[in-house]
């Protein structure tokens, strides 16, 4: 099952000097607090002058696409999706 | 005739590059037959099924129905273009580590030249394939996979690049040339297609073997009747016909339509939102246009298209929206359109352009670089004509097939 929102979240991020990246660790969503496993994919989106951050991230069962916006330093959830098709 | 030389071009392609960076970013995806189209519906064409699609048979060019008859647990997802981009240019980097002379032919495959490094012989040829094979699934993600193909031209590069999906890596050389052209049919051959294919048959040549063994004037006179049937004879012999940088003679968008219509009003609003689109492009390029071609294609499966010169130079939208209406005014009603595409052609960077006594066109020219800074600045479509309102989700980012999908030539 596939779950489009564009909500805002909490994020509790970790910053790796080694990598010289910050790294989300858990997002609360629906009052449930997900620790994160993977990161599947990151990458940069530039819209207009604004540099986005977007991670594709597993917590062992669902996948979380999750953006963070540099400008307003804001988290924000677009995706979810379960794995039961 | 035949190329005997050390084999030093290298064709890289990722492997159903849409669908597998959909898996890459979604885990849950993986190992699941996935296709990306154009849009969730039934009616939307597929841009690249996954591996686990293909076994199903499902074909890139397919609808989604289709597929789903054949797969009814398919799943369909869009493109994600922002990702698919950057996967091009991470992919690009990597390549580039490894011969200066890179050039990339389409949003999924490169084409990298070894041709001026002398040293780097075929055994080296390999171990580098095999590095990049595994840098893309270091750097990249590791459900990324490439086929590699080895030979002394980009053709049969391309040809041996396709050989062993997914994940393959094949060397042509002269030695084995004619045992890998005897194991495959014409329409393998990249450039090949059922037309091409039809011409050669009428000529007698119905493998590629046959294709190989055929006379140049055969194929020159008879089955192209240009030079291009020369070009497939050196280019079949491992000859390089096709290092080439066409140079850009037009920009052009297209859209097809979810909802068909031929409501002018309704087509208008879609036609400027293209030219919005493509006078983005023209201008952050530094070029005027001299003419618009405007086809639509019905749902009758006819194709209407006509072009329009135009003696003063267009660069604002307003300006090549104007010339794109007027064309699009002489299409008759009828029937309803499905697919409309907008082209300006005759392009040329201006050398500064006559003033008008009351310096109209420079004032209009200095507004539409204002509202190309905002919307660089703030994003696309953040200050657009009063017509596009309400069209935010209309004629979305796409990748273009080939050439023009590249990033620096960015269809949004």
């Amino acid at each position: 099952m596939r779950i489009r929102t564009n909500e805002l979240v909490k994020v509790l991020t970790v910053y790796d000097p080694d990598q010289g990246r910050t790294i989300p660790h858990r997002i609360k969503w629906q009052n449930t607090v997900h620790t994160i496993r993977t990161i599947s994919y990151y990458h940069r989106e530039r819209r207009g002058q604004s540099i986005f951050h977007i991670y594709h991230v597993n917590d062992g069962t669902c996948d979380f696409r999750i953006l963070c916006d540099s400008e307003s330093l804001s988290w924000k959830l677009e995706e979810v999706i379960d794995g039961i098709d | 005739m035949l190329n005997t030389h050390e084999p030093r071009i290298v064709h890289v392609d990722l492997n159903s590059c849409f669908a597998t960076v959909a898996q890459q970013a979604y885990r849950t995806l993986r190992g699941k037959p996935v296709v990306v189209a154009a849009y969730e519906t039934p009616g939307a064409i597929i841009l690249a099924p996954s591996i686990e699609a293909k076994r199903f048979g499902i074909k890139t060019g397919m609808s989604v129905q289709d597929a789903q008859l054949l797969c009814p647990r398919i799943i369909v997802r869009q493109p994600d273009v922002g990702m698919v981009r950057d996967v091009h240019i991470k992919f690009q980097s990597i390549c580039q580590d490894y011969s200066p002379d890179v050039r990339p032919k389409s949003i999924d495959e490169f084409v990298i030249d070894f041709t001026s490094m002398k040293h780097v012989g075929l055994r080296e040829l390999v171990r580098i394939s095999r590095d990049i094979k595994k840098r893309l699934r270091q750097d990249v993600g590791e459900w990324m996979r490439c086929n590699v193909g080895i030979a002394t031209n980009r053709f049969l590069a391309k040809v041996a690049a396709g050989l062993h999906k997914p994940d393959g890596l094949d060397v042509i050389t002269h030695v084995n040339l004619l045992n890998v052209l005897g194991a495959i049919t014409l329409l393998d051959l990249p450039g090949i297609n059922v037309r091409y294919h039809a011409r050669l048959n009428t000529h007698g040549i119905f493998t590629p073997l046959d294709f190989y063994h055929a006379s140049m004037m055969t194929l020159k006179r008879g089955v192209f009747q240009s030079i291009v049937g020369y070009h497939w004879y050196l280019r079949l012999r491992g000859w390089e016909v096709d290092a080439v940088d066409f140079q850009r003679k037009t920009y052009g968008q297209q859209y097809a339509l979810g909802k068909k219509t031929n409501d002018r009003r309704e087509l208008s609003r879609i036609l400027l939102k293209l030219c919005e689109k493509m006078g983005r492009r023209l201008r952050r390029k530094g070029y005027v246009s001299h003419g618009i071609h405007i086809g639509c294609v019905e749902t009758n499966g006819t194709y209407w298209h006509k072009g329009r010169k135009s003696h003063q130079p267009l660069y604002t939208t307003q300006d090549l929206f104007n010339e794109a209406q007027y064309v699009l005014n002489e299409r008759p009603p009828e029937p309803v359109v499905s697919q409309i595409s907008v082209h300006c052609y005759d392009i040329e960077k201006p050398i500064g352009s006559q003033s008008t006594l009351f310096d109209m066109e420079n004032k209009q020219a200095r507004v539409s670089k204002a509202l190309d800074k905002i919307n660089d600045r703030y994003g696309e479509f953040t200050i657009t004509p009063a017509l596009m309102m309400n069209m935010e989700k209309l004629v979305l980012d796409r990748i273009a097939f080939g050439r023009g999908g590249l990033p620096g030539e960015v269809q949004g």
